[in-house]
């Protein structure tokens, strides 16, 4: 068993290592079109900090949050958003494509787990240098916040997989629907309207809905629940919950899936 | 000369029809886009600026009431919206690039027209379904909006359209030069939101960016009629937008004109 699973892991690595080369080929194939793919990443980044900055110049608390409090929530959820991107957006972006256009056959026929084909094939090389800005501006904003407890840190090994797991399994939900529509563009239009409740502390929601983004649309275990941990008395409920969530969302997501496999039918002649 | 003029309105009108039928033709898609996306958006943003409220100091930010910036969180999204241009942007790069433009090329009609009569069709539609979802907010929220003045405002929007899609057909004659262009809608479109003021209010900027912002046309998209339907500017403001976009438009005109005209030069049809 230990064998089999060091195989698969060993062919899965030597695969994402070849996606990648191949994307780095890609993505610099066209030097101009690469630079300024990098310029909109940060002036889409800078405009989530400007926001912030700017209202923080005329009220002192937003939430329950300072602005070093808020910077490090802001800071967190661009770096998350970030390895998202570079690992999974450009794949799930050209899923209702490939649906509408037939070509997700050749890749269900491939040799290899279908969810790993249909959202790693393509890693987006422009988006790494906002990787190591955000996570340095991340690290800015916690040297900012008085006698902060660094050793708090370790907590993010397990908060930005279940963040990530959240954004992950939401976005391929959502794209597996598209199997089930003819054009489904709106699918698109729908994540980045709900992403949007990630982008924004979960204090300024209340009741039922900070409860539903909470426990049933997820999107607060982005980076509002990791920033909790970080700046307020360790939450051990929190904790729990972003290690249950991953099992749960990607079982979920995994049988989902599936129910859309088998309503699948190909769109290519 | 009228007889030119009649079918210049025809086919114009002609194409504005394909736009609405073309976007109405997935229900389903149209909803999400004229109705969920809109409510989405706006509750997001409404309840930002209520929790802002809830813990600000002052009755008052940058000289503004709560129920102001609630009217400017509900319409921003609202006209942000109408005011920018992905889809058909999006679609007139991928014709430049595919050579699928010679289809166009060859049809008594120009490219610049055949995209922006559709444009306005698609946007008529979704403007008028999605105007409700303002409207709804403004009266339950008992916001200071002055509906009188959304006609002349959304004039103004609908003239910084003309703008908007010159700009994009500036940028789909780079893919006459270029082999990926997208990079370009994406960056241009990022500037022209932060710079229509969607999301800030340019009342909270600093004096000297302010100044920047209404002095481009851009704020003309959304901050402007913005300001004008809240009672936060009179009829000089939506004047100067005007006046702001036409000198816009005189030279994003002249320099679409001169990238087409080189961009033609260089083409070669692919027949595909």
């Amino acid at each position: 068993m230990i064998a089999n699973f060091m195989f698969n892991a060993k062919k899965y690595l030597s695969l994402y290592k070849a996606f990648f080369k191949a994307s780095v080929v890609a993505d610099l194939e066209f030097r101009l079109n690469f630079v300024l793919l990098v310029c909109s990443e940060f002036i889409w980044y800078s405009t989530q900090l400007v926001l912030f900055e700017v209202l923080y110049r005329h009220t002192n608390i937003i939430g329950e949050w300072n602005i070093h409090q808020m910077r490090v929530f802001i800071f967190l959820v661009l770096f998350v958003d970030s390895i998202y991107m570079i690992l999974w957006d450009s794949n799930f972006s050209a899923f209702t494509e490939n649906v509408r256009k037939g070509t997700l056959d050749l890749l269900l026929v491939k040799p290899v787990n279908s969810m790993f084909m249909l959202s790693s094939q393509k890693i987006s090389i422009s988006h790494i240098p906002c990787l190591f800005i955000t996570g340095a501006g991340f690290l800015w904003a916690v040297a900012q916040i008085p006698d902060f407890n660094y050793w708090k840190l370790f907590w993010l090994f397990i908060l930005v997989p279940a963040g990530l797991s959240v954004i992950f399994a939401g976005r391929f939900a959502l794209n597996c629907s598209a199997i089930l529509f003819t054009r489904a563009d709106f699918l698109q239009y729908l994540w980045y309207s709900m992403f949007r409740l990630g982008l924004r502390p979960d204090a300024i929601y209340s009741g039922f809905l900070r409860f539903l983004l909470i426990f049933i649309i997820p999107f607060a275990m982005i980076a509002s629940i990791p920033a909790r941990i970080l700046l307020e008395p360790i939450n051990y409920g929190f904790l729990t919950w972003a290690l249950i969530l991953p099992v749960l969302l990607i079982t979920g997501v995994r049988k989902y899936w599936s129910y859309c496999l088998k309503q699948y039918s190909s769109a290519s002649s | 000369m009228r007889k030119s003029f009649i079918a210049f309105w025809r086919r114009n009108i002609a194409f504005c029809k394909l736009g609405i039928v073309t976007n109405l033709e997935y229900r389903f898609n149209f909803i999400v886009d004229a109705f969920v996306q809109p409510i989405l958006t706006v509750g997001i943003e409404v309840l930002l600026w209520l929790a802002i409220f809830k813990t600000a100091e002052s009755a008052q930010i940058g000289g503004f009431s709560r129920e102001s910036y609630l009217a400017y969180a509900v319409w921003a999204p609202f006209l942000g919206r109408i005011a920018i241009s992905w889809m058909y942007e999006s679609m007139m790069v991928e014709e430049v690039g595919s050579g699928s433009i010679n289809t166009v090329l060859t049809r008594p009609i120009s490219f610049f027209e055949y995209y922006l009569s559709q444009m306005m069709g698609y946007k008529l539609i979704t403007t008028i379904f999605s105007l409700l979802i303002p409207i709804t907010a403004s009266f339950y929220f008992d916001l200071p909006v002055q509906y009188l003045k959304i006609p002349l405002a959304l004039s103004l929007v609908i003239f910084y359209l003309f703008l908007v899609h010159t700009m994009s057909f500036i940028i789909s004659t780079l893919g006459f030069f270029l082999t990926r262009v997208r990079s370009f809608t994406l960056v241009k479109n990022l500037i022209l939101w932060l710079l229509s003021g969607e999301l800030v209010p340019i009342d909270l900027m600093p004096a000297v960016m302010k100044k920047f912002f209404l002095i481009m046309p851009f704020s003309s998209g959304v901050y402007i009629p913005l300001a004008y339907i809240t009672g936060r500017a009179d009829i000089e403001l939506i004047l100067i937008g005007f006046r702001n976009v036409s000198i816009g438009l005189v030279i994003a005109g002249t320099v679409s004109y001169f990238f087409w005209k080189r961009g033609l030069h260089e083409y070669t049809g692919t027949g595909a």
